[in-house]
Parts: structure tokens; sequence; C-alpha cells
């Protein structure tokens, strides 16, 4: 692929968040633009403190902008009051966090199906069954988040951010409290959601190897965009990480 | 652990006040009521310490006969005594006194004063007096037959002006008289709202007794003697013929104050029995909240063992956050509670009822009884969890997930199942035949094993009840039915208190509802008359008893009998005694006799009731001994049994009565129209009649019917305002629990709102979890209610309650009451959820 032909699923456009003003002034993310890509798996990295989680949540509209803009799908964020954010989240986004990712009380069947449900909405049940055959899941779609495993309980988070076809996936950390075997087990199932299904995908990790997975690496310092790697290794973004003094 | 406890209790002042706000609640109640009691008995004291505050000795007659709820019927003495006694030495002034019924018309025709239920009218003597607290105002005191004096509140109520022509209805039928002073007594208008007519000493025997008879003689000393001597020297002065005592000042006023004080002590019992209810319920909410702490707090309990406290140590925390919770919240309460008493002296001032000024009275008791039981019930009710507490593994402050899952056990089964089946049995036993007085220890039983119960009833009643929530709100109703069954022990704390409040509201409706329908019954099957005419003045003044004969010759009337009542000693006992006229009776009454008829009751006999029959082993021909408040005595013959003992167990002959000096007024005219007149014309006949004695209601005979239902209304009324503040407990209890909830599920709802859940759909998921919370408490609580119920009206059996109605219209009201409970408690919590921050929720490990 080359970037003429990509299309943008979500950028930033001299993005800044500040805490504070005046001298106490604190830059969490600072004049950033970016573009992530349909049908691409990004990572973004960067030490704690980088930006790296704040970019994502401006960008997924879970946290707002002091200046510039966060777009989706040609959406301007900053302009969406809470009701239409929300909504954009349910029918656009997709989630994945590190850990409590589930509603306690709901199946792994209805945690697929929630943000559809809270729509409305049915969805494509030929896609949800084939979300669900991907991640392995059919045999545990009757049981409740405390019987099953925490590797289980991440493929039906990444099952339901998948299960509205949304535009864009962001997962904060999602191997990061699994040990090595099933986090590479899930990492798998995300690649495949992109290679398979044509997903796009944007995490947020400090692990090296995690991010080998992805297709194109940002790195984040200070608030600000610091260099970018495709087709990583986990060698690579070792090296790489050493000299932005991670 | 101290410096722990009170960092920890400082350190969540939201936690400290929500758990306060439960003891608050339940303390200021039990103070309000505490202070109001005080205050209206010390108003009384003062009031009837006043009356004769400035008599040494008093004179009465010493026959007195005693029936039931503290009345008494004295006989009365002679005007004459009065000049007797007005020549023993060392008396310095003597007067007649009387206090009976009199009833002022007001210049548009209508009597003043509430019919019955108010304060009530009297008409007394009034004469210049240095021990009488009555001083005229404006004008002067009523001398002759044809002046009266009224009291300064009633003259204004009445829009009368010195010189009018007042028309006054007393026991001899109504006068017009005029008015020629205007009274005031101490310092109020109108002493606790009753009405006073004023008259000189023989016009008022004449008028409102018996002519030349009078109730007491009200005396002053010339303080050459002791008070005590100077009675004595006046009952020696008086002839024993007349059958009198005489009290010293002192003596008669505290006797009063004694007769006020257990009439007021029947009032502060109900208004505390009702405040422990609430404080219960409060107690319930209490201890879910240190339940739902305690479990919030795990980790950091377990933390705090892990480096190194002892368990006792962290219950003792614990129970110091509690004390302190319970010293504080009952201080408040104690505050809030003094605020509500003057809520309700504000409100009996509304309904008129003229409270002398005198302020608050807050004694050292109440406080103390306030605090410390407010305190007491605090900490008892946190030793479960404060012990729960100390239990927590120091491993627990690794995990996770800190959350209060732990599934209802088998011991709690065993438990509930036994309480309950030990207090059915003993329900059963009462049914069989033991003494009714085991019933409330039986029905407790029963509570308790269901409260128990509890945890193990919710989860299938609060997803069963959460089912139409599931179908029609889609995911947010499924979650709502989740959330409510996820924590089946608190969501049945949460429900306890709701459960209790509906079990009683329902048991008191339900008995309600068998005691109209039994009235209903009754006074369809027995009173076969058209109209009736009665009077709320039970026991103090009546009806004339020639109205009932004056109505017996219109022309549009078949027949028309009076019922009178009056107290006599049956075989020692004072009783209240029903008077008939045989001859006129018959076609209105059907009271059961069995093999006897009217006829058959001479004026030296006496029918009784097939319940008293049985009680006492009476048979016909049994005689009973009876002496009449005028001290005379008769050998009565039974000469009848009756089934029907609406209109009382005793029956006497109204000729009897008129054959000795005893005065007796008709409590009741029943009136049968002849058949085919026009009813409207029959109406107006009877109204016209009725209006020239001024005096009782007109009604027909559903109207009547339904007046004796109203009363039992009225009662009702009383006793739902008296749950209001269990109801209110509850509901702050379910907007507490629903608060914690919330707070302990920030990271869940953050999640949700993440994935797409919008604030209008999280305010609908905390809603129906409310609503479903609440119904759950609603549902046990009929079910309980209506047995309560049906074991009552069973247990009431002896006193005539015959057939249990099941309260079907007022169910469906509690149920609808109970899901707008829901709505209401879960706003506030359901604001506070679309309130969590994502971010920081999400983030929080």
């Amino acid at each position: 692929m080359t970037p003429q032909t990509r299309t943008v699923a979500a950028s930033t456009l001299s993005a800044s968040k500040v805490y504070g003003s005046g001298d106490d002034a604190v830059y969490a993310l600072n004049d950033v633009s970016v573009e992530f890509f349909a049908g691409e798996f990004t990572a973004i990295m960067g030490p704690s403190g980088s930006g790296k989680s704040t970019l994502m949540h401006c960008i997924a509209g879970l946290d707002e902008l002091s200046s510039g803009s966060a777009i989706i799908d040609g959406t301007d964020l900053s302009t969406m009051k809470d009701k239409a954010l929300t909504e954009l989240r349910r029918e656009k986004i997709g989630f994945v966090f590190q850990s409590f990712n589930l509603v306690p009380t709901l199946t792994a069947d209805e945690n697929i199906r929630l943000p559809l449900m809270l729509g409305n909405d049915k969805g494509n049940e030929e896609w949800i069954q084939k979300v669900i055959s991907t991640v392995h899941l059919n045999d545990r779609l009757t049981h409740r988040p405390s019987e099953l495993s925490g590797g289980q309980q991440q493929r039906v988070a990444v099952a339901r951010a998948l299960a509205s076809e949304p535009r864009i996936i962001f997962a904060d950390e999602p191997t990061g409290n699994l040990d090595s075997t099933t986090g590479a087990e899930i990492l798998t199932f995300m690649r495949k959601a992109v290679d398979d299904l044509g997903q796009t995908i944007v995490m947020v990790t400090h692990d090296p190897v995690a991010a080998s997975y992805a297709d194109r690496i940002i790195f984040l310092a200070d608030g600000k965009v610091v260099n970018e790697m495709t087709e990583p290794t986990a060698e690579k973004v070792l090296d790489l990480m050493k000299t932005i003094g991670h | 652990m101290f410096r722990i406890a009170i960092k920890g209790i400082l350190g969540r002042k939201a936690r400290l006040i929500l758990t306060s706000l439960a003891v608050i609640l339940g303390t200021s109640f039990l103070a309000g009521t505490s202070v109001f009691s005080d205050t209206l008995t010390r108003t009384f004291d003062n009031l009837f310490s006043d009356v004769f505050k400035n008599v040494d000795a008093y004179v009465r007659s010493s026959q007195v006969i005693e029936a039931d709820f503290g009345q008494e019927e004295r006989q009365r003495i002679p005007l004459s005594l009065v000049d007797i006694v007005k020549t023993v030495p060392g008396v310095k002034n003597a007067v007649p006194d009387i206090q009976a019924f009199a009833r002022i018309i007001g210049k548009d025709g209508k009597p003043i004063g509430s019919d019955g239920q108010g304060p009530p009218t009297f008409g007394t003597i009034g004469v210049e007096f240095e021990g009488a607290l009555w001083t005229i105002a404006d004008g002067e005191f009523p001398v002759g037959p044809t002046q009266v004096a009224l009291d300064e509140a009633s003259a204004k109520a009445g829009k009368y002006v010195l010189g009018d022509t007042v028309k006054v209805v007393a026991q001899s039928g109504s006068r017009e008289f005029t008015l020629v002073g205007i009274a005031s007594y101490g310092d109020v208008r109108s002493p606790g709202g009753a009405t006073f007519a004023l008259f000189d000493p023989a016009t008022a025997a004449d008028f409102l007794t018996k002519p030349g008879f009078i109730d007491a003689v009200l005396i002053t000393g010339d303080g050459s003697v002791s008070d005590a001597k100077l009675a004595k020297a006046i009952q020696a002065a008086l002839p024993t013929t007349d059958k009198t005592e005489t009290l010293t000042g002192a003596e008669i006023t505290l006797e009063t104050q004694d007769q006020i004080g257990s009439a007021l002590d029947f009032f502060g019992i109900l208004l505390k029995t009702f405040s422990f209810i609430a404080l219960g319920v409060g107690c319930f909410v209490i201890y879910n909240v240190f339940s739902i702490s305690a479990a919030q707090r795990q980790r950091e309990n377990a933390l705090l063992r892990a480096i190194g406290a002892s368990r006792s140590q962290v219950t003792r925390a614990m129970l110091i956050e509690s004390l302190a919770v319970g010293v504080f919240g009952s201080m408040i309460g104690l505050v809030a509670g003094i605020g509500l008493s003057k809520g309700l002296s504000a409100l009996l001032r509304a309904l008129n009822i003229d409270i002398p000024s005198g302020g608050l009275v807050v004694t050292t008791s109440t406080v103390q009884q306030t605090v410390f039981v407010g305190t007491i019930v605090t900490v008892l009710s946190a030793i479960l969890p404060a012990l729960r507490a100390g239990k927590v593994p120091p491993l627990a402050a690794m995990r996770a997930t800190a959350l209060e899952v732990s599934e209802p056990g088998r011991k709690r089964l065993i438990g509930g199942l036994i309480s309950i089946a030990l207090g059915l049995a003993v329900i059963v036993m009462v049914i069989v035949g033991a003494s009714n007085s085991y019933l409330g220890f039986g029905i407790l039983l029963v509570f308790i094993g269901t409260i128990v119960l509890g945890p193990i009833i919710a989860r299938p009643v609060a997803l069963f009840l959460g089912r139409p929530a599931a179908r029609f709100r889609g995911i947010t109703g499924v979650m709502a039915r989740q959330n409510s069954a996820r924590n089946p022990k608190r969501t049945s704390r949460t429900a306890s208190p709701v459960l209790i409040g509906v079990a009683l509201v329902t048991a008191v409706t339900a008995l309600a509802a068998s005691i109209k329908g039994q009235i209903d019954d009754v006074f369809t099957q027995q009173f076969k008359g058209d109209y009736a005419i009665s009077t709320n003045n039970r026991g103090f003044g009546g009806l004339s008893p020639s109205l009932a004969t004056d109505i017996a010759q219109l022309p549009l009337v078949e027949g028309a009998t009076g019922i009178g009542l009056v107290t006599a000693k049956l075989d020692g006992k004072g009783q209240y005694l029903t008077s008939i006229a045989p001859e006129t009776i018959e076609g209105i009454w059907n009271i059961g006799l069995i093999d006897a008829a009217y006829s058959d009751l001479a004026t030296d006999s006496i029918f009784i009731s097939e319940k008293i029959a049985k009680k006492k082993s009476f048979t016909e021909g049994s005689t009973i001994s009876a002496i009449f408040a005028d001290g005379q005595s008769r050998t009565l013959t039974v000469s009848g049994i009756y089934i029907n003992n609406e209109i009382g167990d005793y029956i006497l002959n109204k000729g009897l009565i008129a054959s000795t000096s005893v005065v007796t007024f008709d409590i009741g005219v029943y009136i049968k129209s002849r058949p085919g007149s026009d009813q409207k014309e029959v109406l107006a006949s009877l109204t016209a009649a009725v209006k020239k004695y001024g005096q009782g209601d007109l009604l027909t005979k559903q109207q009547y019917i339904d007046k004796q239902s109203g009363q039992v209304n009225q009662l009702l009324g009383l006793i739902y305002g008296l749950l209001m503040l269990s109801v209110i407990i509850s509901i702050v209890g379910i907007i507490i629990t629903l608060l914690l909830s919330v707070f302990e599920r920030q990271r869940e709802l953050a999640l949700l709102r993440a994935v797409g859940m919008t604030r209008s759909q999280v305010r609908t998921t905390v809603r129906w979890e409310s609503v479903i919370t609440s119904l759950l408490g609603a549902v046990m609580g009929i079910v309980l209610g209506i047995g309560l119920g049906w074991v009552i009206v069973f247990a009431l059996k002896d006193q005539g309650l015959t057939s249990f109605k099941l309260p079907v219209t007022p169910t469906i009201v509690i149920m609808i009451m109970s899901f707008i409970v829901g709505l209401f408690a879960a706003i506030y919590p359901a604001w506070r959820a679309t309130r969590v921050n994502i971010l920081d929720s999400l983030n929080t490990n």
C-alpha cells in the first residue's frame, strides 16, 4: 500500500491538551497531527507520561482537546455534545481496555452485543457469528465474565469491539494484564481482524513485542510525535526506543 | 486504631453524612414525639392546676361509677349545699360549679366547634369568685335565666357582640339568651379549643343538668386553718345523706392532672410505638450502610491487616466509627425532632386547638433517651458488619476485585425456615385456642424468619419482578434486572424497610377493610329503618329524649325510636348499658333475639348479648344486680339473649331508667318512614323537626352506615400518617444503597459510557433497579401484611369481627405507590451515575 491510496479513518490536527495555565501549564499533547489509516493496525508507543493514552482518549471521544481537532470518519469531535459523542462511540468506535472490559452481570454473548443493544440495533448477525468464531468463543457465550479466564475475557472484549463493525477500534494496553502466551493469542486475533476482516485498529502499548504485531508504530515523547516506523519487529522497536530514551 | 478510625470518618464525609441520615431520621421522630407529648402534658397540667389554683377545698358527690376507658359518671349534689358550706368557720367564699354539655349556635345557625371529634363544648357557671379563672373581659357576669356569657374565641367564631341573642343547646333542649359578657380563661381565649357558655348558678342547673343540682362546690378559705382542716370541717358540716366528699385544692388538682395525664398517655404511647417502628426500620438502613461500606473498604482493611493490625483492631475501628456516627446522628436527630414537634404544634393550632403559650418542653430525659437510644441502635447495627470487616484475610489486599458477593448459605435457609415454622406454630396454637397475647410473638417470629430468608428469596423474586423491565426496556432493563439480583443480601436489606412498612400498612388496611365490611353487613341486616339521627357526643350530652317522640308523631313517619346510653355498676363493675323503648323499637332494629321478643323487656329485666351470656354463663332467668349513678340499686332478671351486639352488650328498658333519678340522653334516633311516601317530603319534615332541637345529624340509612365506616377511616388515616416516617426512612434507605452501589460500580458505569451508553440510558438502568428493589419489598410486605391482617382479624373474632375482607384496591394502590417510591428514590443516585468521569474511573486500578 502506498500513502496515496490509503483512506484516513481518524486523524488529529494540531491537537494539544494542556493541564493548568500560565507558567504551571503542562502539555500532555503538544501540537500533534497524526493520521490513522483504514484497514491498518497502528500502535502508539512512548514512555509513561508521553501522552500516548491522552492522544487515544481524545481521538476516541473520551476526552476533550484544549485546542486543535480530532476527526473520525470526517467528523470533528470538538463540536459534538455528550449525546452525539456517546452515539459516535457506540456506532463508529470499538474499545478494548487493559482490564475490567466486561459488565459482570451480562453473559459473554450479551457483552459482545452490548453496544448494538444500547443502540437498539440488531446488527449484522452473519458478521457477529464470524467474529465469534474468529475469537473462538462459540462454547463460552452463555458464561458470565467471572466464569471466564483473563484471556477469554479479553477475547470477549475484542469480539465486542468488532461486533458493531466500527470504523475504528481503540485498544489500550489490551495485553497488559495477560501472560505472554495469552497476550500473543489476543494480538493474533487483532491481527486477524485487520487482515481477514478488514478492520482498523489503533493500539496503545509500551510492550515492543505487542507493538511488533502492528503495521505501523507512532512514537510519542513529551506530548509530541517523535518517530514513526513501518513493518516493525520487536528488535527494531527496542533499538529505536533506546535512542529516544525510553 | 482510634486515630485511624477518626481519620477514616473524616476522610469520607459523604459516607458519614449518608450513614448519619438514617440515624437522624430515626431519632428525630423519637425526639419529636417525646417533646410533643411532654409539651402537651405540661400544657394541660398547667391548665388544670390553674383551674383550681385558688381553690382551697372542693365538695362533690362520693357516688361514682367508673366505666371503661377511664370514663366516670359522678352523681350530682344539691345546690343548697353551697349555703351550708358558707357557714363553716374558716370558709371565706363558696360557689357552685357545673361542667356540662352545651353547644353554642352561631349567628349563621351552625353550631360552633367541630361535631364530636373536636374539643368538648361546655356549659358552666360564671360567677364573681376569687378562686375561679373565669374573668369578664368585656361586659358582666350573667344574672338570671336569660343571660349568658361566652368565652372570647366562641363569641368571635359565632360573630356575637354584647346584647346579641345567642342560641344554646343543652341537655334540656335549646334556649335563647342575651349575651351580657365576654369571658376569658386565664391567659387564653379558649382553653384547648373547647367552647364555653357561662350562666348564673340556678340557670346553669336548670338548663344544663337538673334543676337544683350542681357538680361541685368550690371553696376559698380565709386562711385561718390549713386546707386539710378546712376540708375536714366542711365535710363534717354536710348532711351524710347527701353522700359527699370534700377534697383539698391540691388533691383535686392532682386528680385532674392524673386524668388528663392518662388520656394523653394513650396518645403518647401511640406516638412512641410508631416512632420505635420507624427507628427499627432505620436500623436496617444503618446495618445496610455499614455492611456496604465494610465491603467497599475490604481492600483498605486487608491492607491494615497485612501491615499488622489485628482482627479486633479492624473491628474496633469500625465500631468507633459507628459510635461517632451514632452520637453525631442522634444529636442532629434531637435538634431535628424539636423542629418536628414545633411542626406538630403548628398543625394543632391550624386545627383550631389553642395551646396556651409556654414553649416546647425539652426534658433531660428526652435528650438522654434520644442520644442514648440513637447511639446504641447505631452501634448494635454496626456490630455484624464490623465483625465481618475484621475477618477480611490480609491477602484480599492483593486481589483485584473486592466486592460483597458471598452467596446466602444453608445456615440462613435453615434459621429462617425454623423461625417462620415456630412463628406459624405459635399462631396456629392461638387459632386453636391459646391466649391471643402470644399472637404478637408468633407474628414477630414470622417477620424475623422472612427477613432472614430475604437474601434467598430476593434473587428469584427480583429476577421475576424485573422481567417486564428486561422485556420492554431493552438492554438497560436487562441490566437493571441483573443489578437488582446481583447482590441478593444487599437488595434484601434495602427492601426490608419497605417490607416492614408495607406489611404494616397492608395489615392495618386489611383489618380496616374487614371492620368496614362488617359494619356494612351488620347495619344493613340489623337496621331496618330509613333514617337515623346521630350525635357524636357520646357519654357527654346527646339527643333530647323528646326528639324521638316528636318525630314519631310526624304524619309521614311510621315509627321512630331513641336509643340511649347510661353507665351503671353491674354486679359491682362499671358498664355502659343501652336503653331502648321496647314498644317503638320493633321493626326498626333487629338485634336477633333468641326465643324472646322486645315485649319481654320489662322495667325489672335486662337483655344481654350472646357473647356476654357465654362469657359469664348467664341464662334466661339469671339475675344481675345493678347500681345506678344516683346510688339506687335494682335486681334485674335476664329476660332475653340476643346475637347482634352492635348497639351494646346490655340492654335495658327506658322505663327502668326513668324510675331512677339518672338523667340520660339518646345517642341515636332511628326512623322508619311510611311505606310509599315521597322520600323528599319525609326528609323535609324530618329536617324541620331536627332543626327545632338544634342537635344531631339527620342521615339516610346509607349515610348512617357510611358514617360508621368513616370513623374507621379516621383511625386509618392517623395510623397511615404515623407509618409515613417508616416509609420516608425506607426511601432514604433505597437512596443511600443506590448511591453506594453507583459509587461501587463506577468502573462498570465508565465502561458502559465508553462503549456507548447514553446518560439517559444510565438513568434508566438505575431507575429500574430502584423500582425492582422497591417492588420486591412491597410484594413481600403485601404477602406478609395480608397474612398478618388475616391473623389479627381471626384473633378479634371475640370482638365480633367475623369475616376477613381482602383489601384489593388498597393493595393495587400500594404496588403503584411502591413503583413511584422506586422512581423517586432513584432520581439523585441516577443523576450521580451519569456524572461518573469515564477516564478517571477507567484508569483507577
